[in-house]
């Protein structure tokens, strides 16, 4: 069998069990609440290892491994701050509150937080904005991502990838919803650690360990093994922050801790998401060590594709290929369904108050998905920048308008309507202009966006009013009298 | 020098992602149960 009908079964095999998947879910999603969130019912297995299937994409896989050929070992700092910051310190710090808080208010999405926390109907429509507008950015660079994956690791057209990825997850998202979505993840975090595991592997044998990876990357530049090496501790650590504390305002990250079907059962999870998220360092340990093995390549992204070329047989290949569709395609559909919840529940239903019924309200939400999903299929084919560029500046200003708003507003009673009203204004403002004004001293959008949004928050909140004692003791769940 | 002929600063990386499983362990290990409806 060629290796090219190898790669084609392989992953015809992975996308009827994502379709599958879809169908099955179908059944039991009857209500906006199952199509939106599962009906808080996801355990914790797969509500860790679906959080880690969203977290990262093929645009991590191929990006980073990119960064790593160019900059060296010192891009594991960024895996290492992946696994602590998005992975354990997240799941501690926001988990458990987050999943009481928006019980007691009964909120679904993010800006349904934010507007029913701060009393303030204007945060939702702010957020749902943002969320929609720049997750379909995202699901661009994504989908991009995939099209370039196909390319350089099957040898077929860009388009293809972009439309064969895309019209499966359409299917499964607008049948099977949320539900569809975790448990698809569920599967793809395996696959995706089994593409990595494999590559990882290999690359590590051919190039005779760890410590010779090391001493031919000292003797082609010593730059390649120390820390921060040719980067620089501004792109490092700003970029290492983005992609690490960023996750904190990703709206599809913390919604897995609003679905998880208990508070206990995030005991569990983290340890799962932990261990799941340290698979963000191998692409950067792959890239690294490509240096050594395929040197020369004018384009570092071709890095992780020469190097699986370099060292996997054809079935190995098509199993890590299925892993970067899968990290891809999983990534999406987590999007896919936040950006249809933030368009259906926040902006339609909440934001102009119409009522729908819960038959019209899941026909509008798997309509939605579908439009969303097909406006970035479109814009994808024919994509207006670079992959990480684009994905950075989508992460930052989402980021940076959610991120303080939520954290306060589970951590400090006195944050205040117009407080987090500064801070998701400031926060989105900073970012872009920051970005726009060419990114001074080397530091990331991010970094501004998230100074400028908690300044914001602490000072508008001391200066104007508090929210009614009554309505945070109902927040805390305290009992009053 | 660190180990595997790496720099100290840079193999601090791979212990970072080592004590994240470990505060992940402990976390559990101590995790407060919620005593309302499950």
């Amino acid at each position: 069998m060629s290796a090219r009908a190898i790669h084609i079964l392989v992953l015809a095999a992975y996308m009827t069990v994502l379709v599958a998947i879809g169908v099955a879910a179908t059944r039991r999603t009857r209500t906006a609440d199952e199509f939106h969130l599962g009906g808080r019912g996801i355990g914790a297995w797969v509500t860790a290892l679906s959080y880690v299937a969203a977290y990262f994409s093929s645009v991590v896989i191929i990006g980073g491994g990119g960064f790593a050929y160019r900059y060296g070992m010192a891009t594991l700092w960024i895996g290492a701050a992946n696994v602590l910051i998005g992975g354990t310190l997240i799941w501690i710090v926001l988990g458990r509150r987050v999943r009481l808080f928006t019980e007691r208010l009964s909120t679904m999405t993010v800006p349904g937080f934010l507007a029913e926390r701060f009393r303030a109907p204007e945060a939702r429509v702010l957020g749902s904005i943002v969320i929609g507008l720049f997750l379909i950015i995202y699901n661009v660079s994504i989908l991009k991502g995939m099209g370039n994956a196909f390319e350089v690791l099957l040898g077929m057209p860009y388009i293809v990838g972009v439309l064969v990825s895309g019209v499966v997850i359409l299917l499964y998202v607008s049948l099977g919803g949320y539900l569809a979505v975790v448990w698809t993840g569920f599967f793809q975090a395996w696959v995706m650690g089994a593409g990595l595991i494999l590559l990882t592997v290999a690359a590590l044998r051919a190039v005779g360990g760890l410590s010779a990876a090391n001493l031919a990357l000292a003797q082609a530049s010593p730059g390649l093994v120390e820390t921060p090496g040719a980067w620089g501790w501004a792109g490092l650590v700003s970029y290492a922050l983005i992609t690490s504390f960023g996750v904190w305002g990703m709206p599809q990250m913390v919604a897995r801790f609003y679905s998880i079907k208990s508070v206990n059962a995030l005991r569990i999870g983290t340890v799962l998401a932990t261990v799941g998220c340290s698979m963000a360092v191998l692409p950067y340990l792959d890239g690294a060590i490509a240096r050594v093995l395929v040197p020369g390549l004018s384009n570092p992204d071709q890095a992780i594709p020469a190097l699986t070329r370099a060292v996997l047989s054809p079935w190995g290949s098509a199993i890590f290929l299925a892993g970067v569709m899968a990290a891809g395609m999983s990534t999406f559909s987590a999007v896919l369904i936040i950006t249809s919840s933030a368009i259906v529940r926040d902006l339609v239903q909440d934001g102009l108050g119409r009522r729908l019924d819960e038959r019209t309200s899941i026909r509008a939400s798997r309509f939605a998905s579908v439009v969303v999903g097909l406006v970035s299929v479109a814009i994808a084919i024919k994509p207006p920048a670079l992959v990480l560029v684009l994905m950075g500046f989508s992460w930052a200003v989402i980021a940076s308008t959610c991120l303080w708003p939520i954290v306060f507003g589970i951590y400090w009673k006195r944050a205040t309507r117009w407080g987090v009203l500064a801070s998701m204004g400031g926060g989105l403002a900073a970012s872009l202009v920051w970005m726009v004004i060419g990114s001074p001293f080397g530091l990331h959008g991010f970094v501004a966006g998230i100074v400028v949004s908690l300044v914001s928050l602490v000072v508008v909140s001391l200066l104007t009013p508090r929210l009614p004692d009554d309505h945070v003791a109902r927040v805390w769940g305290e009992r009053r009298g | 020098m660190g180990p595997f002929n790496t720099p100290w600063e840079t193999f601090a990386a791979w212990i970072v992602v080592g004590a994240s499983v470990l505060i992940s362990l402990v976390w559990a290990v101590f995790f407060v149960r919620d005593r309302g409806p499950q």
